[in-house]
């Protein structure tokens, strides 16, 4: 059967291969948080939350380890698409909806753009710099920080409550209306000059009678 | 339910991570794919404390919208930006353009 398919490309075996190590690294975290949630330790909920937060974490850390430019982006995916299902966690629908729409969609492609423009030599490069572990020291200082500070303080035990769409979207265009004029001015100005950018260098190379790479 | 302390350290350990790519990587797109999971950190924290303690106000939400917005605004020029350094330079890593002026 599998001779009537067509050979895998470099991409296929990339996906085949990332999945594999997926599902190897998150079967025995699925079994654990499956132990504990049919000895009634952990609520669906929370159950719902470790597993979103496992996958949110083990992909950032694709994100800033792999060595594969390509690879870090569909890493880059998976970890906002986990920031979603955050976001429907914290009850608010409307932000996780906005999440997939603007990064699954409009970032990450952009993102997978500028990777294609500007990676153009075949070696392999070295995406790291001298001061990695440098790098790691301030970072692990600063989780280290957040985590204590967080554990520490007293928050009461709050209960998250459900954000209507109706009344967020009257909220957002009765009172934010000014700062909400003013993003969409700070986005008309940044994307005209992303473009007024971008544009220029071509007429000025047409101009000095250059061809472009 | 969920305790807030949850998002918050998940949220911590995030921007963390996020800085890490920031300060390790060489590629200007993989230094903005970092940025990006720090902003993505920061509006987990916000929406939890808005969720959690900020019903009424809403003002947590409205500010991780507005961090959305500026984040998809910022890759759009930063991407303009490198795509200029790649043309001259034929370099997007950002160890190389470390001239002010040529």
């Amino acid at each position: 059967m599998f001779n009537r398919l067509p050979l895998p490309s470099q991409f296929d075996r990339t996906i085949i291969s990332g999945g594999t190590v997926l599902a190897i690294g998150a079967a025995p975290v699925l079994v654990v948080l499956a132990a504990l949630l049919v000895a009634d330790r952990v609520t669906a909920p929370e159950f719902i939350f470790y597993l979103a937060a496992t996958t949110l974490l083990a992909s950032a850390l694709g994100v800033v380890l792999m060595k594969n430019i390509v690879h870090a982006a569909l890493c880059l995916v998976v970890t906002l698409l986990g920031v979603a299902a955050i976001y429907l966690l914290l009850l608010t629908e409307f932000l996780a909806l906005v999440q997939v729409l603007v990064y699954g969609g409009g970032v990450v492609i952009l993102l997978l753009f500028g990777l294609m423009m500007t990676n153009a030599q075949d070696d392999p490069v070295v995406t790291d710099g001298s001061q990695k572990p440098f790098a790691f020291g301030v970072a692990a200082l600063l989780a280290g920080v957040f985590v204590a500070m967080a554990v520490d303080a007293q928050w009461g035990s709050p209960e998250a409550s459900v954000v209507p769409f109706r009344d967020f979207g009257a909220r957002l265009f009765r009172d934010f209306s000014l700062p909400v004029i003013i993003v969409a001015v700070l986005l008309d100005i940044a994307f005209t000059g992303a473009f007024v950018n971008a544009r220029r260098a071509e007429a000025e190379g047409a101009g000095r009678g250059e061809t472009r790479p | 339910m969920i305790p807030l302390e949850n998002f918050l350290v998940l949220s911590g350990l995030l921007f963390a991570v996020g800085l890490f790519g920031v300060l390790s990587r060489r590629s200007a797109i993989l230094i903005l794919m970092s940025v990006e999971l720090m902003l993505a950190a920061v509006a987990i924290n916000f929406i939890a404390f808005a969720s959690y303690r900020d019903v009424e106000a809403f003002s947590g939400l409205v500010f991780a919208l507005f961090v959305i917005t500026v984040a998809a605004a910022e890759v759009g020029l930063a991407l303009g930006i490198v795509l200029r350094l790649f043309r001259e330079r034929r370099t997007a890593n950002v160890d190389e353009a470390s001239s002010l002026k040529w």
